[in-house]
């Protein structure tokens, strides 16, 4: 008799926690439409920043590739551009931090394509400064570069 | 155009060329050297600072892609492709050094001099490359 009273009371406890719980729940899920939404708003806008922020990157290397096309520039162009060299390699390094710090998204799969096209434009980035310290830095200065220039104009 | 091409681009490309996951690379050289102006292929990343015979590299395929290097002698329309490099796969290199610039662009001048060169034309359906050696 007792025991079937520690049992019955066993099961009122289970029931009422569990009606308490559905209740809740009822009210209050964890996924509910506000929740939902704000956790979507939040990803599209990431995605909208993550694009933005490509674009620009994109917009930049076209204009690092047009400096290779300009003539006669003056010392004061090139402490200029060594200086563009220096503030890429920040901003690359300052990028490409950004990248690792979204491996748990791309892992996921999360925004995995804005993420896939960030790092393309960082990757050029970094190919385009390497690009500028090799046109007017290094070859420049390598002999046989400058007599095949040389050479090329009177063929 | 007139468009040729060196002894190393063409080893390349049909590495590249017999590979599945390069098989876009005929394509878009197709696409991005033949029936176009010089002004046209006046892009990319010019390595010489010359006006009249820019030796160029170009990024080619959007994503990843490929990087072609070739020399304009825009007085003569000539075009002259000397090496082209997947930036990613297993064939896939960032970059090539400055070593190799230089190698390639006396290369170019030295087979020019010679007449060691392969001319590029289209095959009827204009979807295949063919090289004729000069």
């Amino acid at each position: 008799m007792m025991e079937c009273l520690a049992h019955k009371s066993e099961i009122a406890d289970t029931f009422s926690s569990v009606r308490s719980f559905s209740y809740l729940e009822k009210k209050s899920p964890i996924m509910d439409h506000e929740k939902m939404n704000a956790f979507l708003d939040s990803l599209i806008d990431f995605k909208h920043s993550l694009k933005e922020k490509t674009k620009t990157i994109i917009s930049f290397n076209e204009r690092i590739e047009k400096i290779t096309w300009y003539n006669d520039l003056d010392e004061e162009c090139y402490m200029l551009i060594n200086d563009l060299i220096s503030a890429i390699k920040d901003l690359h390094s300052s990028l490409i931090r950004q990248y690792i710090s979204m491996n748990h998204l791309r892992q996921k799969g999360i925004v995995k394509e804005e993420i896939r096209y960030f790092k393309d434009s960082i990757d050029n980035l970094k190919e385009n400064y390497q690009d500028l310290e090799s046109v007017f830095f290094f070859l420049p200065k390598m002999p046989d570069f400058k007599e095949t220039t040389k050479q090329l104009s009177l063929v | 155009m007139t468009i040729y091409c060196l002894e190393e681009f063409k080893v390349q490309f049909d590495k590249l060329n017999s590979k599945k996951s390069y098989n876009n690379l005929e394509q878009e050289i197709i696409d991005y050297f033949f029936d176009k102006s010089y002004i046209d292929l006046c892009s990319g990343v010019r390595l010489n600072n010359s006006e009249d015979t820019p030796y160029i590299k170009k990024r080619l395929s959007g994503r990843g892609g490929f990087r072609v290097y070739f020399l304009l002698i825009i007085k003569k329309e000539n075009v002259y492709l000397m090496f082209v490099h997947p930036k990613t796969g297993s064939d896939g290199s960032e970059n090539i050094t400055d070593e190799s610039k230089a190698f390639l662009y006396k290369k170019v001048l030295s087979c020019i001099k010679t007449n060691d060169l392969y001319y590029l034309v289209l095959n009827d359906n204009k979807n295949k490359l063919i090289f004729k050696k000069t």
